[in-house]
């Protein structure tokens, strides 16, 4: 069985889509028998997952549109480079390789079959670029590059070129069916629910917020539940009274208690205005058999299936939003039938069928015999070191 | 203007090093090369010893077993075991399983028998691999063509002794019966 090395630039208990897909990857890997350790910035090292190594607490920085939380500094780069010596992995599977944090010094540090998952899409933008530069000469040690949808697969070749296989999100499709509403919330009443960071613009709660008044005309009874950390009081106070009082926010929320977030709402939106890849929030609600109404990003209508399996507003238009969730409110026939398509939809993204696709790009980059090894010219003086310069014959392959 | 020798001296450092960083990226990338060959090598390997046990199966008409047996023995018997030298016998392997495996309905027959039916299912995720890893290695010798190419490297011989990589023609196509 292979020992794979994983490493997640985002922090472990923060939620965020990376880490969650790096928490789902790694326990599909383990299910299947093989060995998988995970190094990943943590902000507290108790209650870590036995395969997770910190590299301590992360700094938050501003990256691509998002507050991240990132890791980096002479200590991490040294316990990455420990966890590489001492792991023996067959193969290096790093996540969103131009995140400055943890990925790129797990890349310096290592030579052997190395894995890149890019998981963003997000515009050429200058800052991302002079990024490229500098972590270009990283990705040219990565063997195999896996993009998680077509999106974030386009974003990979204009910075990089190349090109990379698509592999999907997964979705813990068992873990999300046994989902319950929250005491207070359910069938009787009802319910929006929003799931983001409430503070970050481009998760769109505002969109939201400013079709909430016209939604309330017709359905006076409606409550909002929002979900995620940050403050968001600029914009729920443009709300009148009546308004904001029909909104109820509980901030961070435990792993274990979002499946029932998301079952707590008659319908969730998903009111994103930009640099989604994926949405794999869609895909966690529907599981949770709750009907979903999105923005029509490229990423939502995809997972959509264009309307097909969830309902598409146009995106930033808050009357065309208050539409729709009136529309379907109205409908229950059309709720029942959101469920069930909703439901067949995510079988498809399960991730135990997601994973076998991953272990098949391993199989194909992994070499018996050669595990990933500390690399030494990616530290100066080890280059110093070297006169000629010729690649090591591996004569015993 | 008098150039001073600490500015000479900072020059020529900064020379020095955009050499040495350079040259390190050509070796990781050499390395790169040398890691997709072998993992492409070892997937055809597997691939070519799945065909030979394909062709001893007793479900499998002589003719095509005969024809499955050389092609397989051909990609595994060349001295030296090496990729670039073998690489088109390993295309005509691919050739013949495209020739071989294309009626849906003796595939399907074949597969009444289990170990036939195993064997096909590992030939189909063998390759699965074959395609995947050459895509790898394609991608390896295009990156790496780009740094040989630029005119710096050539000037300085950043490269040394390595020699010019080279793109691996290989037809990965996957033969219709199993491909679902």
């Amino acid at each position: 069985m292979l020992r794979i090395g994983i490493v997640c630039p985002y922090a472990w208990d923060i939620p965020g889509g990376v880490s969650a897909h790096v928490r789902d990857l790694a326990n599909a890997l383990i299910r299947k028998g093989y060995y998988v350790s995970v190094i990943a910035p943590a902000e507290s090292d108790d209650d870590l997952p036995f395969y997770v190594e910190s590299t301590g607490k992360p700094r938050a920085v501003r990256y691509n549109g998002s507050v991240a939380r990132l890791s980096f500094g002479p200590l991490v780069a040294r316990r990455v480079s420990k966890w590489i010596e001492q792991g023996q992995f067959d193969v290096l599977h790093v996540h969103e390789p131009l995140a400055p944090s943890v990925s790129v010094l797990a890349c310096w540090a290592a030579k052997g079959p190395i894995v890149a998952t890019w998981h963003s899409s997000m515009d050429r933008s200058r800052v991302i670029l002079s990024l490229a530069k500098l972590a270009q000469t990283v990705m040219e040690k990565v063997t195999a590059r896996i993009a998680v949808s077509p999106a974030a697969r386009q974003t990979m070749i204009e910075h990089l070129g190349g090109d990379a296989v698509i592999i999907p999100n997964g979705v813990d499709v068992q873990y999300f069916a046994s989902a319950e509403p929250m005491d207070g919330w359910g069938a009787e009443q009802k319910s929006l629910v929003f799931f983001g960071r409430v503070d970050e613009p481009r998760k769109g709660l505002a969109v939201l917020m400013s079709a909430l008044p016209k939604i309330r005309t017709v359905f006076p009874d409606l409550k909002v539940l929002i979900a995620g950390p940050g403050n968001c009081d600029d914009v729920l106070d443009e709300l009148s009274d009546e308004d904001r009082a029909s909104v109820t926010q509980i901030g961070l929320v435990d792993q274990n208690e979002k499946p029932n977030v998301y079952a707590s709402g008659t319908v969730y939106i998903a009111p994103n205005t930009g640099g989604e890849s994926f949405g794999i929030v869609l895909l966690e609600a529907m599981a949770s058999g709750t009907p979903v109404i999105a923005s029509d990003l490229a990423a939502f209508k995809r997972v959509l299936q264009d309307g097909e399996s969830g309902k598409l507003f146009t995106n930033e238009d808050s009357d065309s939003l208050a539409q729709a969730v009136i529309d379907l409110l109205n409908d229950e026939e059309e709720q029942e039938r959101l469920r069930a398509a909703g439901k067949a939809r995510v079988v498809e993204f399960d991730w135990d069928t997601v994973a076998d696709e991953v272990i098949e790009v391993y199989r194909a980059v992994t070499v018996p015999g050669l595990t990933v090894e500390p690399d030494m010219a990616g530290q100066v003086l080890g280059r110093l070191g070297r006169l000629r310069i010729l690649p090591e014959k591996e004569s015993d392959l | 203007m008098n150039l001073n020798s600490w500015q000479a001296f900072l020059i020529i450092s900064i020379a020095i090093w955009y050499l040495s960083h350079q040259a390190g990226r050509l070796d990781r990338l050499h390395h790169r090369i040398e890691v997709s060959v072998a993992a492409l090598d070892g997937n055809l390997g597997r691939r070519a010893g799945i065909v030979s046990e394909l062709a001893n199966s007793p479900v499998v008409d002589p003719v095509t077993s005969a024809v499955l047996a050389q092609a397989a023995h051909d990609a595994l018997a060349v001295e030296p075991h090496d990729l670039v030298e073998r690489i088109d016998l390993e295309t005509e392997l691919t050739e013949v399983l495209l020739a071989s495996l294309d009626e849906d309905d003796e595939v399907a027959e074949w597969r009444t028998d289990i170990a036939t039916s195993q064997l096909l299912d590992d030939l189909t995720i063998a390759c699965g691999r074959v395609h995947l890893s050459h895509t790898f290695h394609t991608d390896a010798v295009n990156d790496c063509l780009n740094i040989r190419n630029q005119w710096i490297v050539r000037f300085f011989r950043l490269a040394g002794y390595a020699e010019l990589p080279t793109f691996l023609k290989l037809d990965t196509r996957l033969p219709s019966s199993l491909s679902n």
